[in-house]
């Protein structure tokens, strides 16, 4: 019986578990997995034979490096998990020339993994099945690519899982930013005039943290219409859309996208880093 | 000389344990924090108000404490207070959060160790009791009770969302808290009956070793109400070693009581009160409280105290402290649950300046303070003060207990691995927050 399931691993690079966490709720991967491999859980030190490797958390030291090498070779197929794996995620912040001299301090600790000048998305050194975007992956998603379920479709963009309507007698002239207030139930956020980025960020995560009066952050990447372009198309169009829904200036939403948080999610399937790579196939990202 | 190392698993992050030996000596044990992200640097020059989107980051398993020690850190510095149905919120979304801290930590992190087992999902083939109750089905399900509860009340329940500078972005409908308030009612009966079981068999697990991880007592820190839990305070207090005498300070005033220093062998630093080892989590809020203040809990603090004295000190006892806890934070959520969460009332309005600002959480590993120092409105200097190194000193000492019992000149006894893992797991460090 338990032969029959397939088996399947979690490496865990220099990340924030949250990957781990919503796995963990999306526990219907127990009928038809034999989970072998996720030290969060399961006391197994090495990486064993397995159908399916979910990598989360980027490169920062040599031996992420290493057990990420060491563990590819053992599977038939391998994913990319979360935003960190697939773009270094917010330890991406830290490759900020200004930040990475106050890294320096810290070179005379002994008997610990060196850390790397910069933190890496993992395809710049293995290559990649499948990508799941998201900070995390919502617990559906993750069950949507363990199962395979057809009938799962997702959404093109966040916007659409909203709910919220966009009205057009409401016009904000200044931009609220993210923290600000008692956010009006059912309206649009950007007729709110706050920067919500889901019009164009890709779907299928339910649209939790809009629904919840929060701005999207685009922490799942652009929609399968920007993911071949570079990340100045997507900030183009996102300008377009609060040229069209809001009276706020230009130069202030330029200036808010740029900001190095917004950055960290936006530009995360584009050449954020000034590092040149094709960009990841469609088709390969769930 | 010998230098024994021990990979860890089922705790939060990565870590090892180190311990060197001569001649059958324990010379010393670190807990060595392997990963590193620089959180305190990579913050620096963001917007301040969009840190609380960017801290829950520093980890997915404490994000909600996170989130809310940032908000109050701002709200610090902008001199402005919530109102308090956001308050209330924001209690629900640590309870949430301690109910699935907890359940996470007793059933899939610990109850492995009870039942000899590599992992939670071994647990009901090993034992026909187990499978029986549905241990591994059912833990997942009450971890879940906890998720749902910070989905509810933050939006997210990885990265929560609706706490804000100022309040929370909106109340909680009637007829959802209602549901909400339902299904934790189930739930309920459902963790008595497996913390039970859990007791049960550490009760076993402490006869076969003949100790339940003995060492000298410890100071204890927490941030709780002058009786029962409060994890959204201002103040930290500290029992002394015996039990005798508290100390209490506010949040700003830190540095004056507890020493910090970096570690040369490990990511993460460590924290003594003023040269004292120190305790934080679970016990060490059960020893603080007088009370928890909801019936079934005080009822297994009753019998705890019982047979643990008062304060308690054993090292297994950190892993019973939190069942209680479990049960409380069920408890106490839905009373809450059961008051009208949909007021207008939700944020204040106020204006961004520059400055200093402190937020305090007791979070489930104990408590957590945020720092931020705001110029032009962005990030100068971030401070994260993570109770996981408040504990890295009594982990340490208790690691070396545990070595001692199980090295001599003549071997290594083989138990020793397994007691390193049950002594680092009872304190459910989080190495993702301690080196953030």
């Amino acid at each position: 019986m338990m032969s029959t399931l397939k088996r399947f691993a979690v490496l865990q690079l220099s990340g924030c578990a949250g990957c781990e966490v919503s796995l963990l709720n999306a526990d219907a991967w127990v009928q038809e997995y034999r989970l072998v491999y996720m030290p969060l859980v399961v006391s197994a030190h090495t990486v064993p034979e397995v159908d399916l490797l979910l990598v989360s958390g980027g490169v920062r030291t040599d031996e992420d490096l290493y057990s990420l090498r060491r563990a590819v070779k053992c599977a038939e197929q391998v994913i990319a998990v979360g935003t960190c794996a697939i773009s270094g995620g917010v330890a991406n912040l830290g490759n900020r020339d200004e930040v990475r001299q106050l890294f320096l301090a810290h070179e005379t600790r002994r008997h610990l993994p060196r850390l790397f000048p910069k933190s890496h998305p993992i395809d710049e050194f293995v290559t990649i099945d499948r990508y799941l975007p998201g900070c995390p992956p919502t617990p559906e998603l993750f069950m949507a690519l363990l199962t395979g379920d057809p009938e799962f479709k997702p959404a093109k963009t966040v916007c659409q899982d909203c709910g919220r309507k966009k009205v057009k007698d409401l016009r904000p002239a200044e931009l609220l930013g993210f923290q600000q207030g008692r956010v009006l139930p059912d309206i649009c956020l950007i007729n709110q005039g706050y920067l919500c980025i889901g019009t164009s960020t890709r779907g299928g995560c339910g649209a939790p943290c809009t629904r919840a009066g929060h701005p999207c952050v685009g922490c799942r990447g652009p929609s399968d219409v920007f993911i071949a372009k570079d990340a100045n198309a997507w900030l183009t169009s996102i300008k377009r859309i609060f040229a069209t829904m809001t009276d706020i200036a230009p130069e202030i939403i330029d200036a808010e996208l740029r900001s190095p948080q917004l950055a960290l999610f936006v530009f995360q399937f584009a050449d954020y880093d000034g590092v040149e790579r094709p960009p990841r196939p469609p088709e390969r990202i769930l | 000389m010998t230098t024994l190392t021990f990979p860890l698993s089922r705790i939060e992050g990565h870590a090892r344990v180190e311990i060197e030996v001569q001649d059958g000596e324990v010379l010393s044990a670190h807990f060595q924090a392997t990963e590193w992200r620089g959180f305190q640097y990579l913050v620096q020059g963001a917007p301040a108000e969009q840190m609380p989107v960017i801290v829950p980051r520093i980890c997915g398993v404490c994000s909600t404490a996170h989130h809310v020690a940032s908000v109050k850190a701002l709200e610090d510095a902008y001199g402005i207070e919530p109102p308090p149905l956001a308050r209330t919120i924001r209690e629900l979304l640590l309870l949430g959060q301690l109910i699935q801290n907890q359940a996470t930590s007793l059933f899939i992190f610990t109850m492995p160790d009870r039942l000899g087992v590599d992992s939670l999902f071994e647990v009901d083939e090993a034992d026909a009791d187990a499978a029986e109750a549905h241990v591994e089905m059912r833990a997942l399900q009450i971890r879940q009770a906890g998720t749902h509860l910070i989905r509810l009340a933050g939006g997210q329940f990885i990265h929560p969302v609706k706490a804000t500078v100022g309040g929370v972005t909106g109340g909680i409908p009637a007829q959802e808290a209602e549901k909400m308030r339902e299904s934790l009612a189930q739930v309920l009966p459902s963790a008595r009956e497996l913390f039970d079981y859990y007791w049960e068999k550490s009760l076993a697990l402490g006869e076969r070793l003949g100790t339940w991880g003995d060492d000298a007592p410890a100071c204890y820190i927490a941030s709780v109400g002058s009786e029962c839990p409060n994890f959204c305070g201002e103040q930290l207090h500290v029992l002394n070693a015996e039990g005798s005498y508290c100390t209490s300070f506010a949040t700003q005033n830190f540095r004056d009581y507890l020493i910090h220093q970096e570690s040369e062998t490990s990511y993460a630093g460590q924290t003594s009160f003023q040269g004292e080892v120190l305790r934080a989590n679970s016990l060490a809020r059960i020893n603080l409280v007088e009370r928890l203040g909801t019936p079934v809990a005080d009822a297994y603090l009753a019998r705890f105290r019982e047979a643990f004295g008062n304060p308690a000190h054993a090292i297994l006892l950190f892993d019973l402290a939190r069942g209680i806890e479990l049960v409380y934070a069920l408890e106490r959520a839905q009373e809450i649950l059961a008051q009208p969460l949909d007021g207008e009332e939700v944020a204040v309005s106020y204006t961004r300046r520059d400055g200093e600002g402190y937020g305090l959480v007791e979070a489930p590993r104990g408590p957590l303070i945020h720092h931020y120092r705001i110029e032009d409105g962005r990030i100068a200097e971030a401070e994260f003060i993570i109770p996981t190194v408040h504990n890295i000193l009594a982990i340490e000492r208790a690691l070396r207990v545990a070595a001692r019992r199980y090295i001599t000149a003549e071997r290594v006894d083989m138990e020793l691995e397994r007691a390193v893992g049950r002594v680092v797991r009872a304190f459910d460090p989080c190495i993702a927050c301690a080196t953030h």
